[in-house]
């Protein structure tokens, strides 16, 4: 049936951008970081997994273990080198923004350069798990059933951390407004360097998830960060709930526009949506009204 | 040697130098030729790029996107149109898109624009992929132009002149201050008469027509042109980089930073034709943490020329008879609170009228919706006549309604005299105060060079009010313009406002300062809970229950 062609694959693939979305929320929403780099680290994250999987025959299951921690660590690096010296600089809110998004536009060159270098221009995939199940008469790869089951786990998972543990709270509080986080005793540059850290977690996860069932070369990591910068702002910015449905949305039009129309303009498709949603409401679905 | 010889020996060095550029092409040889024409459409995309973006900080990194849509009309329109014609189909082409573009995100925070931006390329480049797999049925085209490599690199030195010419034009022109002002604080911008949104779009739609000429020009360079070729991210990268590392603030700034680079590049794609993305990458990141204001920045903050007053377009409504300002219900919810409950009041014609009450009681949302920060959910508020209940803040500041801001707002990049120059550049008053003479009322003339962020609290907040000065106001709004003072400051700002009095102003304040209720307001409004619970004489009204129950409590509590 065509509604469930559209609807079924278009859930699956929204859940992936959601997940994507969710670490750049904690790096834009909560370290101030707008990473225009963040497509690039998904898909040095998604090579990674290429390369364990072929070379070493490692499952991209158990490449998570070895790709988070890593990614979160250089993400820290990279935190606390270079983009905590521009948030100390940046004068108000608006230089900040502008400092790290050209700081993190440099980066973006720097990492695709890199993989380049090592992987070339062409395209790459690999077979996992690639066995078609039929769901409510729609065919699905269990890959991507995997890698849904993966991104509803860790999402609940952030979720939870974040609205339930103590450091959760001391995040959202530094989300909300970093200079009465100071007030109450928060370590402003250390929380959010560790928010951004995790973030480079996720989006390694994310990278690793869709290198299962998704086709990809070094130069197009743009494209997956539109669709986490999209998802992350209709959301409405450090909403996790947000970022939840609007990727959900994005996947559902998406799939939508690539059956009925025509698969090259999807993108067309990811920026009406942008459009529509930020004219009738600016601060997102679930964003708070602008001060 | 005179400073007069000198000046001329200046003048004939550059006439020289222009020389030597403009006949590059009769004595240079095809590699130099080459090396000239990059600096020039360089130089020509980043100037662009820096019109806009310098002065509004809206970074855009969709350059490639208004390059590509030249070049791709040249390429479409090339064989069978006559050349002026293709140049200007482009130009309007770029104008088009970049109208679309603007219009759908300019009114929203910078943060939308560039992230718009960023993708726009990338849209435009699928767009037209799929424009020429199903309508066109190939995706490559060819362009055999009669255009040799000197006409070229003569096009190009035409539009450098062009958007040198331009550039300065605006610098110099209101619009210029108004770009800079609208960076520096755009909120403050627009309670200063400045429609920001119709300035920026405008500026905007200028520089990426600049841009979608350049890529028309440029496309017989290639014969081939697809579109992972002209719209190549690449290039805007490059046009930022260089606009930064020259200094985007000033018009010869990006200059600065297009010659060295470009040599760079040149030597990079010889050595390390592999690792170029790399290498720009981390040059481009050291710029930023190390150059944040770019080359020239180092060398002398750019002096800006505040530009004369501009004619008045229409004056403002002065109809003399009846109460300047009459608000009628006004009202406004923000969820479930009624911040502001059904408001009524007038005010005469130099008049000073105080609003007091407790924290929360919806005073600056009052002041809000007068000014047009906020749009009244129901009533009627009527200026001089005019209603202004809805209408943009522009707008109303330019009808001669101005206001100063409970948190302070200069726009702190700007002069303490280009502050206040920018609220007269669009103000409709037929007698403008020159900056000089307002700035003198509030005590600021010997700073008036002075960057406003470096002011002290009490000087930032006299020269906001010179800035609401500045526009001839008929009232003038004070939110809480004397909270935070010390005694003898209050004393001055106190008759500074009784001297404004004299003059015949009209002022409505809002203030937590009882004494200065006192001694300046014949009338004043008490509010509590979004409504106004009392009204009269300041004595009469500080001693009625009902406002001591509101500050205080009642007498059980």
């Amino acid at each position: 049936m065509l509604l469930f062609d559209i609807v079924l694959p278009g859930l699956v693939l929204g859940g992936m951008y959601a997940l994507i979305a969710l670490g750049l929320t904690l790096q834009y929403g909560v370290a101030r970081v707008m990473n225009l780099s963040y497509g690039e680290s998904l898909i040095a994250a998604a090579f990674g997994a290429l390369s364990l999987y072929s070379g070493l025959g490692l499952s991209p299951l158990v490449a998570l273990l070895l790709a988070v921690p890593c990614a979160a660590a250089l993400n820290w690096l990279l935190y606390r080198f270079l983009l905590e010296r521009l948030m100390r600089r940046g004068k108000d809110r608006g230089a900040k923004e502008i400092d790290s998004i050209l700081v993190t536009f440099g980066m973006l060159f720097v990492i695709q350069g890199i993989m380049l270098v090592a992987f070339g221009g062409q395209y790459y995939s690999y077979s996992y798990l690639s066995i078609p199940v039929v769901v409510l008469g729609t065919t699905l790869a269990v890959n991507r059933l995997v890698a849904l089951l993966f991104a509803a786990v860790i999402g609940t998972a952030v979720y939870l951390a974040l609205t339930r543990t103590r450091i959760g709270t001391a995040v959202r509080a530094i989300a909300v407004d970093p200079g009465a986080a100071r007030l109450v005793g928060i370590d402003v540059p250390s929380m959010s360097g560790f928010a951004f850290a995790c973030g480079g977690g996720l989006v390694a996860i994310g990278g690793v998830l869709v290198s299962m069932f998704l086709t990809f070369n070094a130069s197009m990591g743009v494209v997956f960060t539109m669709k986490a910068l999209v998802v992350v702002i209709m959301g409405g910015v450090g909403n996790v709930m947000g970022a939840l449905v609007a990727g959900l949305m994005l996947g559902v039009v998406e799939t939508a526009v690539a059956r009925l129309v025509d698969p090259g303009l999807t993108l067309a498709a990811t920026y009406a949506l942008f459009l529509v949603v930020l004219l009738i409401k600016p601060t997102g679905l679930f964003g708070r009204a602008a001060a | 040697m005179s400073a007069k010889a000198a000046r001329t020996l200046g003048w004939c060095a550059a006439l020289a130098l222009a020389a030597a550029v403009a006949a590059l092409p009769l004595y240079a040889n095809g590699y130099y030729l080459a090396l000239g024409i990059s600096v020039l459409y360089f130089t020509i995309l980043a100037t662009a790029w820096a019109m806009f973006s310098g002065p509004t900080r809206y970074i855009s990194l969709a350059t490639v996107a208004f390059f590509g849509i030249g070049a791709y009309t040249a390429a479409v329109l090339g064989e069978t149109w006559s050349w002026p014609v293709v140049l200007l189909a482009a130009a309007v082409l770029g104008a088009l898109v970049a109208a679309i573009t603007g219009l759908s995100t300019l009114r929203l925070s910078g943060i939308y624009f560039v992230i718009f931006s960023f993708g726009l390329a990338e849209l435009i480049r699928q767009l037209v992929i799929w424009y020429e797999v199903n309508v066109h049925k190939s995706v490559g085209r060819y362009l055999f132009s009669a255009v040799t490599q000197d006409v070229l690199y003569w096009q190009l030195l035409g539009l450098t002149a062009l958007v040198f010419l331009t550039g300065f034009l605006l610098g110099r022109s209101r619009y210029g201050l108004a770009l800079r002002a609208i960076g520096a604080d755009e909120t403050a911008a627009s309670h200063s008469g400045i429609d920001a949104t119709r300035i920026k779009l405008a500026v905007f739609i200028l520089s990426a027509i600049f841009m979608s000429v350049t890529g028309a020009v440029m496309a017989p360079r290639w014969t081939y042109i697809d579109p992972s070729i002209v719209f190549n991210p690449m290039i805007s990268f490059q046009v930022v980089i260089m606009a930064l590392l020259g200094g985007a603030g000033s018009l010869f700034g990006p200059v600065l930073g297009v010659i060295p680079l470009v040599l760079l590049f040149e030597v990079l794609t010889a050595t390390l034709p592999n690792h170029f993305s790399i290498v720009l990458g981390a040059i481009f990141v050291l710029i930023v943490m190390m150059l944040p204001k770019g080359v020239i920045g180092l060398v002398a903050p750019w002096s800006w020329s505040i530009p004369a007053n501009g004619a008045s377009s229409a004056a403002p409504v002065r109809d003399e008879s009846g109460p300047l300002l009459r608000v009628d219900d006004a009202s406004k919810s923000f969820g479930g609170l009624r911040a502001v409950d059904k408001v009524s009041f007038e005010v005469a014609r130099g008049q000073i009228v105080g609003i007091i009450g407790p924290n929360g009681s919806g005073k600056t949302t009052l002041l809000n919706l007068m000014s047009g920060a906020l749009v009244p959910a129901s009533g009627s508020i009527r200026f001089g006549g005019t209603m202004i209940g809805g209408l943009k803040p522009y707008r109303i500041a330019r009808l001669g309604l101005a206001r100063t801001f409970q948190l302070v707002r200069v726009m702190s990049d700007l002069t303490v005299a280009e502050n206040v120059a920018a609220a007269a550049l669009f103000s409709a008053a037929p007698a403008k105060a020159t900056s000089r003479e307002v700035l003198d009322l509030v005590g600021l003339a010997p700073m008036h060079d002075t960057p406003a962020g470096e002011l002290t609290y009490i000087d930032q907040k006299r020269l906001e009010l010179a800035r609401a000065l500045a526009l001839s106001p008929q009232l003038v709004l004070l939110d809480e313009w004397l909270a935070g003072l010390n005694p003898s400051e209050l004393e001055t700002g106190i008759s500074l406002i009784a001297k404004l009095r004299d003059r015949g102003m009209t002022i409505i304040m809002v203030e937590h300062v009882m004494d200065a209720i006192r001694a300046l307001c014949g009338h004043c409004i008490v509010m509590n809970a979004g409504s106004v619970i009392a009204r009269g004489v300041p004595d009469d009204v500080l001693s009625d229950p009902t406002v001591v129950t509101a500050y205080l409590g009642g007498a059980d509590a």
